[in-house]
């Protein structure tokens, strides 16, 4: 590795960085909606009291609208609280798949922002031993650069497959996609990534598909 | 006489709760899911302000600013965001914001300033008709 590329720790903190700003932002805005039902709550109380009538099923909608978010919140903090011990937690065995679901769930908010629509394709489970943070920050790495080869419109599909005794992740745009330039940058910021994965990056121009392909080592 | 305004942004939930809660304060609101609606309107009708939030799937609350003030140069943007940085509200400001606002707002600092946005556009309203005027009269031979 040069010296001029970035280490697995450098890259980790600026995805840690992205990663945490969306959820913050997402946290946000949930409270922003509890707090304006609240303040609604304090509206119609104060226009009770001028005369106007409250019905109880208003009061139920509006209940229902904070538990939701309440709610929305709570699955933001786990989803939060699961990548923060995920940064430091050691190579173990992971469900490939489950990976590829949870990146998507951190991911799906910026992809939301860039008109991207991120798909997780039906699968088997595929088991193999890794740093779990270590390759969520490879696949945001190249998911980064989907986003802007697909363009606004565009679907990402991540799919797993068990093949020869590796593990493959198919990042897939769809034919016309030029996934090309992406493999190429994608190895280039990620090399360190890559090493510490063993992980090779591969493309099929005809799917405009992104391989990754896990090498037998990880594969169980 | 009610503000007219338009309030941007893409969490349905929000934009019903806020809109009911302005409604109760006498303001004329009209609701946009995206800056692409939130254009659209602008184009057709007149309003006194305009809160925008600033992040919004595909055109940003800073993108859409730019292309509000290209279509209005007097129009009064609140940005409501949940991002205050230092360094967005100073960019929301050059770009022409009125104002920019953390989530979660209080309604009575943004209904304050939806006032001000509304004597600020009277103000600019008030000027070009004079401006008008001083034309009309300083191109006839009277």
């Amino acid at each position: 590795m040069s010296a001029d590329q970035d280490t697995t720790s450098d890259l980790g903190i600026g995805f840690f960085g992205n990663m945490t700003a969306s959820i913050s932002h997402e946290i946000k805005n949930a409270l922003a909606i509890v707090n304006e039902n609240a303040g609604l709550l304090g509206d119609l109380a104060l226009l009770m009291d001028k005369g106007r009538p409250l019905s109880a099923e208003r009061l139920t909608t509006i209940a229902g609208n904070i538990r939701r978010q309440v709610q929305r919140a709570d699955d933001i903090i786990r989803r939060l609280n699961r990548f923060a011990h995920s940064a430091h937690e050691p190579a173990t065995r992971i469900d490939l798949r489950e990976v590829l679901a949870f990146t998507v769930a951190l991911a799906e908010r910026l992809a939301t922002m860039k008109g991207i629509t991120l798909v997780l394709a039906a699968g088997e489970p595929v088991s193999l031993v890794i740093r779990p943070f270590v390759l969520e920050n490879l696949l945001w790495l190249c998911l980064q650069r989907l986003f802007v080869a697909a363009g606004s419109g565009g679907t990402v599909e991540l799919a797993t497959e068990a093949k020869d005794g590796c593990a493959l992740v198919r990042l897939r745009c769809g034919s016309g996609t030029q996934v090309g330039p992406v493999a190429a940058e994608a190895a280039r910021l990620g090399q360190s990534l890559l090493a510490e994965l063993q992980t090779e990056i591969d493309t099929d121009a005809d799917q405009g598909e992104l391989l990754l392909r896990l090498p037998a080592p990880a594969c169980s | 006489m009610s503000e007219r305004v338009l309030l941007i942004d893409d969490e349905k939930d929000f934009l019903e709760v806020m809109s009911e809660r302005m409604r109760n304060r006498d303001i004329d609101v009209t609701t946009a899911t995206s800056a692409k609606e939130a254009l659209g309107l602008v184009e057709k009708e007149s309003y006194d302000a305009i809160i925008l939030d600033l992040q919004m799937p595909e055109m940003d609350g800073l993108q859409a600013l730019e292309r509000l003030k290209a279509i209005n140069p007097d129009l009064q943007v609140i940005l409501l965001t949940g991002h205050a940085t230092i360094e967005k509200g100073v960019q929301a400001m050059k770009l022409g914001a009125t104002d920019v606002l953390e989530k979660p707002a209080d309604i009575q600092t943004l209904t304050e300033k939806i006032r001000k946005a509304h004597a600020r556009k009277i103000i600019l309203v008030e000027k070009e008709n004079e401006e008008k005027i001083r034309a009309i009269l300083g191109s006839k031979a009277w």
